[in-house]
């Protein structure tokens, strides 16, 4: 990114399906908008391998193609997507500095649309050996597990769909539940399924305590705990798919509130606690993980901005 | 010998579109190994980096070495590589 002191519409924090949206919206009503993203523009919905319930898509849609679209459509009208991780945001007034890795933004009004990001296991090995035996991406790097014993963690939707994605290359998956599955009906009948044709094993109540490379190369083993009793199993690598964390950690120090768990709270509006700055899509407190509400809070959010800053005056002197 | 970077990617690897779109922003040439229309360079990047894995960016230096300039998507670990 390069120095810029404009005084901006609004900056968009995040390029996830929320932001994206909300920049279709704000675009298109000529509000000037520039987007942050600090990883993948789509955000998790783009590293998701198929998305079967977002509205408009009979046969389903593979995430990256979805998040391809989002993000042509936003383009299309002007979106200013940029690279950059995001430190903290700071508000003096009616104007807002959003400081980042490349420099600072100066803006009218904010969307914070971080999402989450995935929760980890913060045992030893896992940071070690991510990348070698330790991933969070079934569609990014399940195709290198083609005949190999894999272990998927997770009981959810997440951990339940991304196992049997995985069941493609694996030649045995083992999911390893910490307490029951939680998976959707659906889900659980497929899952039913690939228990029976001996593609997975599930262990409930099943809780990791170390992820192991006895080569110190590539994992070989997990260790942990089944039902009290200790619990060891061969695999060839590990997939984490046990919740999400919102991304709120650059907003520490500011004025915005959050939940007890880091979300952002927010009015009907999407507005924070802070005049001017809105929160939509996962990181939002209330949220409901899904695609289409973060799509539809996205243009919610866009509307209120609109709103706001007609009632600012939208030709603010620059300072 | 110029500095050449080389981008190992699969099918629908976000990240991988991710790495690529920094490197046409920093206008960096590079190459492009999508393991999974040419499987048999699989087993030789994951002997290289170690990592099973995408996307893995290499770079060959001047001296002909090929180094590691980043694992995933580590736009600080590539940056670095690229202006070393």
């Amino acid at each position: 990114m390069q120095q810029d002191d404009k005084l901006h519409d609004v900056v968009m924090i995040g390029a996830g399906p929320s932001a994206l949206c909300a920049a279709v919206y704000t675009t298109r009503e000529d509000i000037d908008t520039v987007l942050v993203e600090k990883a993948v523009v789509g955000g998790l919905a783009a590293i998701t391998d198929w998305v079967d319930n977002y509205p408009g898509f009979s046969k389903g849609i593979s995430g990256m193609e979805l998040a391809t679209e989002l993000q042509a459509q936003a383009e299309r009208f002007g979106a200013d997507i940029r690279y950059g991780e995001v430190l903290s945001i700071r508000d003096i007034g009616q104007e807002k500095v959003v400081e980042t890795s490349e420099g600072p933004l100066r803006a009218k009004t904010i969307l914070v649309a971080t999402g989450s990001n995935y929760r980890k296991l913060e045992i030893p090995g896992e940071e070690k050996y991510y990348g070698r035996g330790v991933h969070y991406c079934a569609t990014c790097d399940g195709a290198f597990y083609r005949d190999k014993k894999l272990a998927v963690i997770g009981g959810g939707n997440s951990a339940v769909q991304e196992a049997l994605f995985l069941t493609r290359f694996a030649s045995h998956i083992d999911l390893l539940v910490r307490s029951k599955l939680r998976a959707s009906e659906v889900l659980q009948c497929e899952i039913d399924k690939a228990i029976s044709e001996g593609k997975i094993t599930v262990h409930l109540e099943t809780v990791l305590s170390e992820i192991i490379a006895s080569n110190n190369k590539s994992v070989d083993k997990v260790v942990g705990t089944k039902a009290g009793e200790a619990f060891e199993l061969d695999v060839d690598g590990v997939f984490v798919f046990i919740g999400l964390l919102p991304n709120t950690g650059f907003l520490k120090d500011s004025d915005v509130e959050l939940d007890e768990i880091g979300m952002i709270k927010t009015n009907i509006r999407l507005e924070t606690s802070i005049p001017g700055v809105f929160a939509s899509g996962d990181v939002r407190s209330g949220a409901t993980a899904q695609i289409a509400s973060a799509v539809g809070e996205g243009a919610t959010a866009a509307l209120s901005i609109r709103e706001y800053l007609e009632q600012q005056g939208r030709e603010q002197p620059v300072v | 010998m110029s500095k050449k970077v080389t981008v190992y990617t699969r099918n629908n690897c976000a990240y991988c579109v991710q790495v690529k779109r920094y490197l046409d922003i920093k206008k960096q040439d590079y190459d492009v190994i999508n393991l999974d229309e040419n499987p048999s360079e699989e087993a030789s990047v994951v002997a290289k980096s170690g990592a099973r894995t995408v996307p893995i960016v290499m770079i060959t230096n001047e001296k002909g070495d090929e180094l590691i300039a980043s694992i995933g998507w580590n736009p600080g670990a590539l940056s670095s590589a690229l202006a070393a």
